[in-house]
């Protein structure tokens, strides 16, 4: 078989290495590599669609690598993977056309973004934990050189704290990880065999759990592990902050789903009303934060822990329920994920684009700006108005699917969770109302709209944010199938 | 007595270390004849065709020869693997400072001396040849040290040999217990001391003080930040490879004999294992002279490596993380150490040369982050395999303790990281064996992971 699987997860680190050693490309050649390299990796994404997934593991493709081990080159995907999948390829190939006026040691630059476009992949593809480790962590560093290279004022110490507080996190899914390999019998890495039989019972199931909670929940970020989020994105560059908070954070919970429900089900079950607890909270925690920020970009960066709250809160209670609920909730979780990833990436290319223009980011400095930039200015309302949750829009059917399965389990935490919609609410509303809406002062009468780039860029993420509001089923029909295998 | 074949039998098992013996020699000979290029180039093909000798008995079962007191297996023939090729890469590495020297040739020679001394370690199977090992692997060292000769080399010589000298007193007086508690100097009669704990303890002390001190184990450490930076780079390279990598196997030939209910020996090496990471760590972290910072990081790495030896006799991992770790080690600590000898050891002069000279820089930031254990790097899957013999064998903290140390780790090396991205200028010109060693490291850093079946297939 065509092994569409393989290529379409090198092809980026392809066009990493051709960049490495084309060491005389222009800035030009080298952002023509790039968006070159990640639009081909969406053809494949695409073509993985087309063939689809179904219940278990599908497209697999293998090699042995250290059979003495249980480690082997395994790749697939099921119906939680696939929709992450297209959603990387995608956020990668918007950001890659979003930069491409970067021209700060361009070739650099790209390649370090088609390094970390092929380890996200990889962490989501995976069907071996060694392979899934070894791609989590190439993130991590690719992720660091990102901030750390082309970031803002602050960026190197913004970078360091990403990187020792991530790397704090994955060194106890390495435990949890070897924790699982030694109590498989025979000892092995593979996904598909740790998942049909869960290998760890009582108190070493408890501690590897708690290994995969630590770990997921720095990546999410849920409170309190959530502090080196705010810096992260405020002093990224702009693709730098669409990818980590579209496809990075997204490791974070694919895990939760991947090896903490399926791996550690019993040991979640038996934890689930405590994270419930940190969940609802992170959420709350994340809406009250972002009402607090007069930075744009501080402000979205505060909605996504908002946001990731949610996605835990409907794993958690997928892992606490039994039958229907469970599908329910954990649809929800997965679908909100994808949402998540177009809707925050197109918010974070927003204000990066009025960045560009204004060189600031407080919301104060800003009024009337819908009569200067119209098109930027109703691209935004459109992005805040699905942040917020609105029918109709990609966040909708997730969040109402998060809340209707956890109401099964726990309807205080249901109710409780739903008042964070109203605060966002709030704060999009506000955020709205200053910065388009009221009196165009003088000094930005003359600011341009977005432009042809920008728009090839954010117009994708703004088309998919309406589809997948109002016709969800194209995605859910994926994402229910294999959420139902699990419910079993 | 043996007989005639059983001696033939047994010599061509030792052919690699013959082989090696023979190239110092020769070696030497080269220097007496002013031709110290030839000793160069006899020393690098005479231990690269040792270790080709000692390919072929990998395909063997385990075995000894004299009557047990030296050991063919695993350890011993990865370890001739492992630290023949890495001395020839030290003698390239040796060859831009030493070049024009008087005696220049004698380094080689010693390099190939003292490298016999290591593998005499690693396939011990006899408490003589401990000693043995020791002392041949210390002498070397000494001379290794003070060949500059001016005042910092001969300071750092003179701290190593009277620290080496008492250690190996010690060694050999505490051994004197094992011997008059079993009656054979074989460390395959250890197992009779469950009866006699108070022997079992005093020769172990006596061990851990002889070989901790080879292998700069917390606490027998603290010659290594002196002697590293009194010695020629290359030669601080070589100390942080071949006598450690050839001191922990021996611990952990002795470790498959020891009986555990003796003394609790696990216990005992998981407490050194945690000092030793920890301090490393935390004096490397406040360093600015790079090879100090090397040496503190290498007393840290070696903590990680007892993780392995303490697994021994109770994972089937235990051998395999050794050997592994062994391997990746020797080839990302080498790389580095080749960088720092093109950027200079102090790290002020770091500034910026990441971007002057870019593939140094690259090559640099992945032998820190193989060290620090990020995947798909050597150091990563060593780090995996001796995490996982931990947690095997029962001793879960420990490998807690050791991922927190490399968290900590993450700072020692980004401290090398960070300034080499500032703002550029002018990077030092490289000599071309320095570019051939740190290219020849960085291929086997990056590439150990993808090739590791061929390592761990033959170490179940």
């Amino acid at each position: 078989m065509f092994p569409l699987v393989t290529i379409t997860l090198f092809l980026p680190l392809g066009g990493a290495l051709l960049l490495l050693i084309w060491r005389s490309a222009t800035p030009r050649a080298a952002h023509a590599v790039g968006v070159l390299a990640s639009a081909l990796t969406l053809v494949g994404a695409a073509g993985m669609w087309l063939r689809g997934a179904g219940a278990g593991f599908s497209q697999v493709e293998q090699l042995p690598w250290i059979p003495s081990l249980g480690v082997a080159y395994r790749v697939g995907v099921d119906g939680i993977s696939l929709p992450l999948v297209g959603l990387t390829a995608l956020l990668f190939a918007a950001s890659l056309v979003f930069s491409i006026r970067m021209t700060e040691r361009a070739r650099s630059y790209v390649s370090l973004f088609l390094l970390l476009e092929t380890a996200c992949l990889g962490v989501f593809l995976s069907l071996d934990l060694v392979l899934f480790y070894v791609f989590w962590e190439v993130t991590l560093v690719a992720m660091y050189f990102i901030i750390a290279g082309w970031g803002h004022a602050d960026r190197q110490r913004a970078a360091l704290m990403f990187f020792i507080y991530t790397l704090l996190g994955s060194l106890p899914l390495l435990l949890a990880i070897l924790a699982l390999y030694l109590g498989s019998e025979p000892h092995t890495f593979d996904v598909r065999a740790l998942v049909a039989t869960p290998p760890l019972t009582g108190v070493a199931a408890s501690l590897a759990f708690l290994g995969l909670l630590v770990a997921f929940a720095v990546k999410m970020p849920l409170f309190p592990l959530h502090t080196w989020l705010p810096d992260a994105h405020t002093e990224a560059p702009t693709a730098g902050s669409v990818v980590l908070a579209g496809v990075l954070l997204k490791l974070g919970t694919y895990g939760l789903v991947r090896l903490a429900l399926q791996m550690t089900p019993d040991a979640y079950h038996r934890a689930a009303p405590v994270v419930a607890g940190f969940a609802v909270f992170s959420a709350l925690y994340g809406a009250f934060a972002a009402l607090g920020q007069s930075d744009l970009k501080r402000l979205v960066a505060y909605t996504s822990v908002n946001h990731m709250g949610y996605v835990a809160l409907g794993v958690t209670a997928a892992a606490a329920a039994r039958g229907a609920e469970r599908a329910l909730a954990l649809d929800g979780a997965v679908l909100q994920m994808v949402s998540h990833g177009i809707v925050t990436g197109s918010l974070f290319l927003l204000v990066g684009a009025l960045e560009d223009r204004a060189h600031t980011r407080e919301m104060g400095a800003f009024s009337g700006l819908l009569r200067a930039t119209p098109a930027m200015g109703w691209l935004f309302v459109l992005a805040a108005f699905a942040s917020l949750g609105l029918p109709g829009l990609a966040h909708f059917p997730a969040e109402f699917q998060i809340f209707l399965g956890t109401f099964g389990v726990w309807p205080a935490a249901a109710a409780i969770s739903v008042a964070g919609i109203a605060v966002t609410a709030g704060l999009y509303l506000r955020a709205i109302q200053r910065v388009f809406f009221g009196k165009l002062p003088d000094r930005w009468k003359l600011l341009p709209d977005l432009d042809a780039r920008e728009l090839w860029a954010i117009v994708p993420l703004s088309a998919l944010t309406v589809a997948v509001g109002v016709a969800p089923a194209w995605v859910l029909d994926v994402i229910h199938r294999a959420a139902e295998a699990i419910g079993r | 007595m043996m007989s005639g074949a059983r001696m033939v039998h047994d010599l061509t098992l030792l052919s690699p270390e013959l082989l090696a013996l023979f190239t110092a020699a020769i070696a030497l000979a080269c220097e007496m004849l002013r031709r110290p290029r030839l000793a160069l180039a006899i020393t690098v093909l005479g231990l690269l065709l040792a270790a080709g000798l000692t390919g072929p008995l990998l395909l063997g079962k385990d075995t000894s020869v004299f009557m047990g007191t030296f050991r063919v297996d695993a350890l011993g023939i990865w370890a001739k693997l492992v630290l023949l090729p890495t001395t020839a890469l030290v003698a390239v590495l040796a060859y831009p400072e030493v070049r024009g020297t008087d005696r220049e040739g004698t380094v080689y020679s010693l390099l190939a001396f003292t490298t016999l001394g290591a593998l005499v370690l690693a396939a011990a199977g006899d408490v003589m040849f401990l000693v043995l090992g020791v002392l041949l692997s210390s002498l070397g060292s000494f001379a290794l040290v003070a060949y500059p000769r001016d005042v910092r080399a001969t300071e750092a010589a003179m701290k190593y040999f009277v620290f080496g000298s008492v250690s190996s007193a010690v060694m050999i007086f505490g051994l004197t217990y094992w011997f008059g508690a079993t009656g054979s100097t074989l460390l395959s009669s250890l197992r009779v001391l469950g009866d006699v704990p108070l022997a079992a303890v005093a020769g172990l002390i006596a061990v851990l003080v002889g070989l901790g001190y080879k292998a700069a184990v917390v606490p027998f450490h603290f010659w290594a930040p002196d002697a590293y930076d009194g010695a020629p780079l290359a030669i601080a390279a070589y100390l942080s490879i071949v006598p450690k990598v050839g001191a922990i196997f021996a611990l952990a030939q002795v470790a498959r004999n020891l009986p555990a209910e003796a003394v609790n020996w696990r216990l005992l090496l998981a407490v050194l294992a945690v000092a030793s990471m920890t301090y490393g760590n935390l004096a490397a972290l406040v360093q600015t002279n790079l090879v100090r910072l090397m040496a503190y990081s290498s007393i840290a790495q070696v903590g990680y490596f007892l993780l392995g030896v303490v697994a021994v006799g109770a994972s089937p991992l235990a051998v395999q993380s050794l050997v592994v770790f062994a391997a990746a080690y020797a080839a990302m600590n080498l790389g580095a150490f080749a960088v720092v000898a093109r950027f200079g050891r102090d790290l002020e002069g770091w500034a910026g040369l990441g971007r002057s000279a870019p593939w140094t820089g690259l090559a640099m930031v992945i032998f820190l982050l193989s060290l620090v254990g990020v995947p798909p790097l050597g150091g990563f899957f060593g780090k995996l395999l001796l995490f996982g013999a931990a947690i095997d064998s029962g001793y879960a903290w420990l490998a807690v303790v050791a991922i927190l140390n490399s968290v900590l780790s993450l700072g020692v090396y980004l401290r090398m990281i960070v300034p080499m991205y500032r703002q550029p200028k002018a990077a030092p010109a490289a000599a071309r064996p320095l570019v051939f060693v740190g290219s020849v490291a960085l291929a086997f850093t990056v590439a150990i992971g993808i090739g590791l079946q061929l390592v761990v297939s033959g170490l179940q």
